[in-house]
């Protein structure tokens, strides 16, 4: 209940993100490409979170194809770009890891930090790989993939003579570090095109995430640096799920409070899991034991028409 | 080669650092100049060995990889050589290898099978392996492998081809792919890791002047790889005090009917072995010493033969005869020898025990008899006797770090084996499976395919498998070479033996099946590899009668 008021509060400041918070991540942007550093944890996590948002993304395209078969056709027929044509925004991209693969899989993406050093980084890693800086002849007609801006999703929400929208936005990893998790969601929203997604990873506020997160990966295991969590700004799934259909109204057959029932063409929640001996995160199997109760990831569809 | 950043560029990433305002930054903007003579590439394969030219098609032959990926292939030879060879038929190239059942659907889920003449391609239907001190002996054939993996007909253990046919059906296979660049006739004069921000991508210079750069370097370049070299990889292991002789033997054909064999005898020297590659054709890899491999690079037909029948102690004669003759020993010399051993061991003339064809019998081989024996040899194929030295080696890793980030090993250049379980090409070609597997699935997943994360589950599906086989049969390798009396007195009496045999057995049969029937063999090869410890337990137990100074001596025997 507590982070539901705080979701509830609203804050005078134009930007939810904590300025200590963003100078604590650009002192370690240059770390954001050691894949056996303090971010391998993150570079570990990538494979997972783009495997989840291309499949729900080619699941949708397939449901709500005319027919199974015409479905099925074009998912074949967008092959190893399933994300051609789509506009894509990474809300807090830090270093890029999650830019460059949707950038990859033929996205348009646009990668936004209010971080500067963070953008400069990723920007500067993308111009080393010819087929994300358009520097090859072969990706020549599809001039720009992928973009990186200096700003947060209220700033830009803001900018634009015409309100900027995208057909997909994610933001993973970033709502447990922002100050008002509710105006941030709202703009993370309003930057999603009617029918578009919403994609999020977070980690939910429990015991087990307050030992996992902060006591062993920052102070026994020393995975990542100390002070990276805060675990009172943690959101735990139900929260979201309650945002999302009393505050936004995406969610418009609110299950009976299990988050884990919600209606699978509106949203989702699945927990991540870590399996230390395979080296490997994994979605959570459905159902398991604590499975939302550490880090998991949230979709939600965006209606096609106001609510 | 001015891949560092341009000064522009570093004002550009100057601006970044201070940037306050909000700006649209596209990797463009940090896009150097590229020289017009750097190409640019995903995948750059060094070798066009069997592992290399079976990446290259494993690639191509995935949708995914094809439509995502660039890959080029660098071979210092020259491939149309490969791609144009020809060999009279009834001849035989001297390198030849046992292609497992696994290897082959691999081979054929590429497409490459098809193109591997079928005609050249010999059908391993029975084994027979027996110790030279005891002849304990043990078979196995392909009927029993159907008993294994207890579902469908496998018709034989292995193929049994030369390796030159493989290769030059990975190249047919590979015209299918156009847009693979084979750049053959060319070196590789230097890898360099490209310097300053932009990121460390090899870059390769070559001999005919090009400068390639690449998102992920495969070496398939062997036991002496520049890629190994260039990625600061470690190798663990030694040389054998061991050298191969190969070659390729002609025989008379058996009776109609009779199962395609393949016969080892596991001498003190080390094992010889009757590979057939056709009813009348055979190949020979005959491991031994290396001033005895010298020797005999100028071998006879029965001394061959003499090598699977003899007694080890006339070996020992025949191998005096070998080397103190001054002058080249002649085969009416060595047959007078041989013969002379036979009679010395009462063994008949024309039994299946005899190494010398007798002129009137019309021989048939010597298939058949009371004791399994390969047909005689009557000739060896001129001009194809050749010898190599044998070593065990594991790289330490199969993926870069680093400054040599970006690369992979595969093949001879990730490990070197002891030929005596046929395994080495089959454990490349599962090298390169796991490899274009991982990068099907990066590629799916908008990865990178040079990153470290991309490239883990090669590693992960790939070492210890590896591990396993190479210390299995460097295991083998010393159980059977050791000279320890107490452990050779262990063999010849027959003690354990038949638990040795399972184990080189299992070895042998080791990925025989198919597909998902690997790891059900892999349990009864690991089951095998277990009796080889009971072995040396229970020539332990023969050495505690000695003391305990005898127990330590068999352990640093076998440990050496």
């Amino acid at each position: 209940m507590r982070i539901s008021r705080r979701l509830l509060s609203a804050a005078a400041s134009a930007s939810t993100a904590n300025p200590s918070e963003i100078a604590f991540f650009s002192r370690l942007s240059q770390q954001w490409w050691d894949e056996s550093g303090e971010f391998a944890f993150l570079h570990r996590m990538n494979p997972v979170r783009v495997g989840y948002i291309r499949d729900k993304i080619l699941a949708t395209i397939e449901d709500e194809a005319p027919t199974p078969a015409q479905g099925r056709e074009t998912v074949r027929a967008l092959g190893p770009r399933p994300l051609a044509g789509l506009d894509i925004l990474d809300v807090g991209c830090g270093g890029g890891l999650l830019c460059e693969s949707l950038a990859r899989l033929g996205g348009r993406t646009l990668g936004i930090d209010a971080s500067s050093s963070n953008v400069a980084i990723a920007t500067l890693h993308a111009s080393q790989d010819p087929r994300l800086s358009g520097s090859t002849p072969s990706s020549n007609e599809r001039p720009q993939p992928l973009e990186y801006k200096h700003t947060t999703s209220e700033e830009l929400l803001a900018s634009g003579a015409s309100r900027p929208q995208f057909d997909v936005v994610c933001s993973m990893e970033v709502l447990e570090h922002v100050d008002h998790p509710d105006k941030f969601l709202r703009s993370c929203a309003d930057l999603v095109k009617p029918g578009g997604h919403l994609f999020l990873s977070t980690i939910s506020r429990t015991p087990l995430s307050q030992f996992l997160t902060i006591t062993m990966a920052e102070n026994i295991l020393g995975l990542v640096s100390r002070g990276t969590h805060d675990h009172t700004k943690y959101v735990k799934p139900s929260e979201l799920v309650q945002f999302f259909s009393d505050e936004l109204g995406w969610i418009r057959r609110p299950s009976n409070g299990s988050p884990g029932n919600l209606p699978f063409d509106q949203a989702e929640l699945r927990g991540m899991a870590y399996l230390p001996w395979a080296g490997k995160w994994i979605l959570s199997p459905r159902g398991a034991p604590m499975e939302l109760d550490c880090n998991y990831l949230f979709w939600a569809r965006k209606p096609k028409t106001p609510q | 080669m001015t891949l560092i950043l341009g000064p522009c560029c570093r004002q550009h990433a100057r601006r970044f650092f201070t940037a306050s305002k909000p700006t649209v930054w596209t990797a463009r903007s940090f896009a150097t100049e590229v020289p017009s003579s750097v190409e640019e590439f995903d995948v750059v394969i060094v070798g066009g060995g069997p592992a290399g030219l079976a990446l290259a098609t494993a690639l191509a032959s995935s949708k995914p990889i094809l439509d995502t990926t660039s890959i080029a292939l660098i071979e210092a030879g020259d491939l149309a050589r490969v791609r144009n060879w020809s060999q009279p038929s009834g001849t035989f190239s001297n390198r030849v290898s046992s292609i497992t059942n696994i290897s082959q659907g691999f081979l054929d889920s590429i497409g490459a099978w098809a193109h591997v003449e079928n005609s050249r391609v010999a059908k391993l239907e029975d084994m027979q392996v027996w110790d030279g001190l005891s002849d304990a002996r043990i078979e196995f054939s392909a009927s029993e492998l159907r008993s294994l993996s207890g579902s469908g007909r496998v018709p034989q253990i292995a193929h049994m081809t030369e390796n030159l046919n493989l290769q030059r059906g990975l190249l047919h296979r590979l015209n299918d792919f156009p847009s693979v660049k084979l750049l053959d006739n060319v070196k590789v004069d230097d890898i360099k890791a490209e310097e300053g921000d932009k990121g460390g991508w090899p870059t390769l210079k070559l001999s005919d002047g090009k400068t390639l750069r690449t998102r992920l370097l495969v070496g398939a370049d062997g036991f002496n790889s520049p890629v190994k070299k260039y990625a600061g990889i470690r190798t663990y292991g030694w040389a054998y005090d061991t050298h191969a002789v190969v070659a390729t033997m002609f025989h008379s054909p058996p009776f109609p009917g009779t199962p395609l064999t393949a016969y080892q005898r596991f001498l003190p020297t080390g094992p010889i072995a009757f590979l057939p590659l056709s009813d009348t054709a055979a190949s020979l890899v005959w491991s031994t010493k290396p001033h005895l491999a010298a020797a005999l690079k100028a071998t006879h037909p029965d001394m061959i033969n003499a090598a699977f029948r003899l007694p080890d102690t006339s070996m020992k004669v025949l191998y005096d005869v070998l080397l103190d003759t001054k002058s080249q020993v002649t085969p009416e010399e060595m047959a007078e020898t041989i013969r002379w051993r036979e009679e010395s061991h009462g063994i008949a003339p024309l039994s299946s025990l005899s190494s010398i064809e007798a002129g009137g019998s019309a021989a048939v081989g010597g298939y058949g008899g009371e004791a399994d024996m390969p047909p005689l040899v009557t000739a060896i194929q001129p001009g194809s006797v050749a010898g190599f030295p044998l070593r065990l080696s594991h790289a330490e890793v199969y993926i870069g770090e680093g400054a040599g980030a970006r690369t992979a090993l595969v093949g001879d250049a990730a490990h070197t084996i002891h030929p005596l379980a046929g395994q080495g090409l089959n454990m490349g070609l599962a090298d390169v499976q796991a490899l274009s597997k991982c990068i099907e699935n990066a590629v799916q997943l908008g990865a990178d395919i040079g990153s470290r994360t991309a490239l883990l589950p090669y590693p992960r599906a790939r070492y210890f498998e590896n591990h396993k086989l190479l210390s299995a049969t460097d295991k083998l390798h010393k159980l059977y070479e050791t000279t320890f009396p107490p452990v050779v007195w262990a063999r010849s009496a027959g003690l354990e033996v038949i638990n040795e045999l399972e184990s080189v057995k299992s070895v042998l049969m080791m990925n025989a099946g198919r597909g998902g029937e690997a790891s059900s063999l892999w349990d009864v090869a690991a089951a095998g590899v277990e009796g080889v410890s009971r072995a040396v337990h229970s020539a332990e137990a023969v050495a505690r009668g000695v003391g305990n100074l005898g127990m330590a001596l068999i352990q640093n025997a076998l440990r050496k």
